[in-house]
């Protein structure tokens, strides 16, 4: 096997050549399936829906992060300890609903539209962002929080001085596993009427259009890759050295 | 100065009996001094040392630092006036190790200039070098070093008073060693009223000017590490400081305090019979022999030249069994005995000059005396 893995190992240009063999055998598959065909004529439905599911997917994604990061620090404070574990209880326990039950739910009580998907893709990111910012913070040893206490904080100061600072990097794979599921949710809320690229889903699945499929498909998959990519980019940079694993694993 | 009077402090259990972690306990530190806080594990120590900055509520008693009640203070300002250090360590990752030193200093406000600055001074003072260490975070350092920035952060504000929990316990026995060596010579130069808490009783002996020894929430004794030592208050604290308590006094009495008042010197060409006289007269039972710079070359004993007395001293010499160095304590000099299977030991100088010499004999009687304090000298 070695002089297989060898040259492959050694050589980056290989793996471009890979890539452009698969490009290329791609695209003759779609030329010949019409899927070049589909995707040119259809190409202004697709701007439309593709910008429609960005802007739903970054609005909700960015309510419920900030929702979920507040509702997940009230839930640290003393006065409120009494209730976090109920609390936290019931995230999991809507976490375990279906995304299709919550979206119909959601749409008995406010209707159709681009306000109940909002709504409804808010739910699903905001149980990993509350959890993780409820773990994060709980989990920042007491040792820290009482050299904290004993030089003189006070607990405003704890929380934002220590507990914060050492809880975001749980925080922010929490805001990520949200937007993760918010993208993979977003083609249903095509279902309760709102634009997403999820019309191209199912409509494919309704005329038995497989082209029509296709490009939804391997667009939102495109969506879920890029968003992640860019927000795993934002964790890399914007968390401070000391509390950033990814950066001292580099050292 | 740290006043404690009648602290007392009751955990309420449920449904039980309240344990007393506290109970009476009235002492006094002086200021500059070093008291540990000594006992084995449950024994309120820690609890006694936390009341203190108010981590934990007292239920009664009263605290004074610097003759001022702590009852009409803030906490949080009193904390911010009181040096604490931890086992664990406690430096907060998230900062560098500039702002984890500076902690303090920036929530009382005060000018971040002075207080970088400082944080320069005290990170020299503990041998690490601010240009290397300053900018990296905590988890770039080791263990040893860790707590070294613990200790300086706990130093940076400048407080009276310093409240150390176990501050060395999980630091390995080398570097232990070496962190007590510095913060006793840190102390030395900043006198700060420092509280240390410990369960090691050689680390009280080292550290301690005075140690307070607790068992159940009971000040059992509150005395010089020697008086401690020599004089066990009750059965409990004997056995707590163990069998060989007199041992662990070698520790603290330093060579030259043991040292022989005369030197019994004699020189290679000195005729045997003027040397036999010179230790008949201080009824010496060994003479040391000096080389043209002062270092020690052989000696001789009275038995070696009983007989004949004719010849010098150089023909009759024995090498010398090794050196004790003068700031050595007597722990090393025994210990150096016993290995060189000897009872008696030349000490030395910085540049091996020979200063006198020390015998088992003295130690023993030495340690049978009455309890003395540090820098007493035998005379």
């Amino acid at each position: 096997m070695n002089f297989v893995i060898e040259p492959i190992k050694r050589s980056k240009s290989l793996l471009l050549y890979i890539l452009l063999v698969l490009a290329y055998s791609f695209g003759v598959f779609s030329e010949s399936t019409g899927l070049i065909k589909e995707f040119v004529d259809t190409y202004e439905d697709w701007i439309y829906l593709l910008r429609q599911n960005v802007i739903i997917v970054f609005a909700s994604g960015t309510t419920a992060s900030l929702l979920g990061i507040s509702a997940g620090i009230l839930m640290t404070r003393p006065w409120f300890k009494r209730y976090a574990e109920a609390f936290s209880q019931s995230f999991n326990i809507l976490s375990a609903v279906p995304t299709l039950a919550i979206l119909a739910i959601i749409m008995t009580l406010t209707g159709l539209g681009f306000k109940s998907a909002f709504i409804g893709l808010v739910t699903v990111t905001i149980l990993p962002v509350v959890r993780n910012t409820f773990q994060g913070i709980s989990e920042v040893p007491e040792h820290m929080i009482e050299a904290a206490r004993g030089q003189g904080m006070t607990d405003q100061q704890i929380l934002w001085k220590v507990q914060i600072p050492n809880a975001l990097y749980v925080m922010a794979a929490g805001i990520r596993t949200g937007f993760a599921l918010n993208v993979g949710t977003s083609p249903l809320i095509t279902l309760i009427a709102a634009d997403s690229l999820g019309e191209y889903i199912f409509t494919g699945i309704q005329l038995n259009e497989f082209n029509s499929l296709l490009i939804g498909s391997l667009s939102v998959a495109a969506l879920a890759i890029i968003t992640d990519f860019t927000l795993s980019k934002l964790q890399f940079w914007l968390l401070p050295k000391g509390v950033n694993p990814q950066r001292f694993a580099q050292e | 100065m740290i006043r404690l009077e009648n602290l007392t402090k009751h955990f309420e259990v449920p449904g039980k009996e309240p344990v007393i972690a506290a109970n009476n306990v009235s002492m006094e530190v002086g200021k500059g001094k070093i008291c540990i806080f000594l006992g084995p594990s449950g024994c309120g120590k820690t609890t006694a040392l936390k009341m203190i900055n108010k981590l934990i509520p007292k239920t009664s008693g009263k605290i004074y630092i610097d003759g001022k009640d702590t009852d009409n203070m803030d906490p949080i300002a009193l904390r911010r006036e009181i040096g604490y250090v931890i086992q664990q360590i406690g430096l907060f990752p998230n900062m560098t190790i500039e702002a984890n030193i500076c902690v303090v200093p920036d929530l009382l406000k005060l000018d971040k200039q002075q207080s970088r600055k400082k944080a320069r001074e005290l990170m020299e003072m503990v041998n690490l070098e601010p240009n290397i260490f300053l900018k990296r975070y905590p988890r770039e350092l080791s263990g040893g070093q860790q707590q070294r920035i613990g200790v300086i952060r706990a130093l940076a504000a400048d407080p009276p008073v310093m409240l150390m929990d176990e501050p060395f316990g999980a630091i390995d026995p080398i570097n232990r060693e070496v962190i007590q060596d510095e913060f006793l010579k840190l102390n030395a130069e900043l006198g700060k009223t420092v509280l240390f808490v410990s369960h090691d009783i050689d680390e009280a002996i080292k550290m301690g000017d005075t140690i307070a020894i607790f068992r159940e929430g009971i000040l059992e004794q509150c005395d010089t590490p020697d008086e401690i030592l020599a004089n066990p208050a009750n059965s409990f604290v004997k056995e707590f400081v163990g069998t060989d308590r007199a041992l662990k006094r070698l520790k603290l009495i330093n060579v030259t305090e043991a040292i022989m008042p005369f030197r019994m010197v004699v020189k290679p060409d000195d005729p045997l019979d003027k040397a036999a006289d010179k230790m008949r007269n201080r009824e010496a039972h060994i003479a040391v022999m000096v080389g043209p710079r002062g270092r020690a070359r052989g000696y001789i004993t009275s038995e070696d030249i009983k007989g004949d007395q004719s010849g010098i001293v150089s023909e009759y010499i024995d090498p010398i069994p090794g050196t004790v160095h003068e700031n050595d304590n007597l722990h090393d000099a025994v210990s150096q005995m016993y290995a060189q299977a000897s009872d008696w030991m030349p000490v030395v100088g910085d540049d091996g000059v020979y200063k006198g010499y020390i015998t088992q004999h003295i130690i023993a009687s030495l340690l049978g005396e009455a309890p003395r304090k540090r820098g007493d000298k035998i005379t």
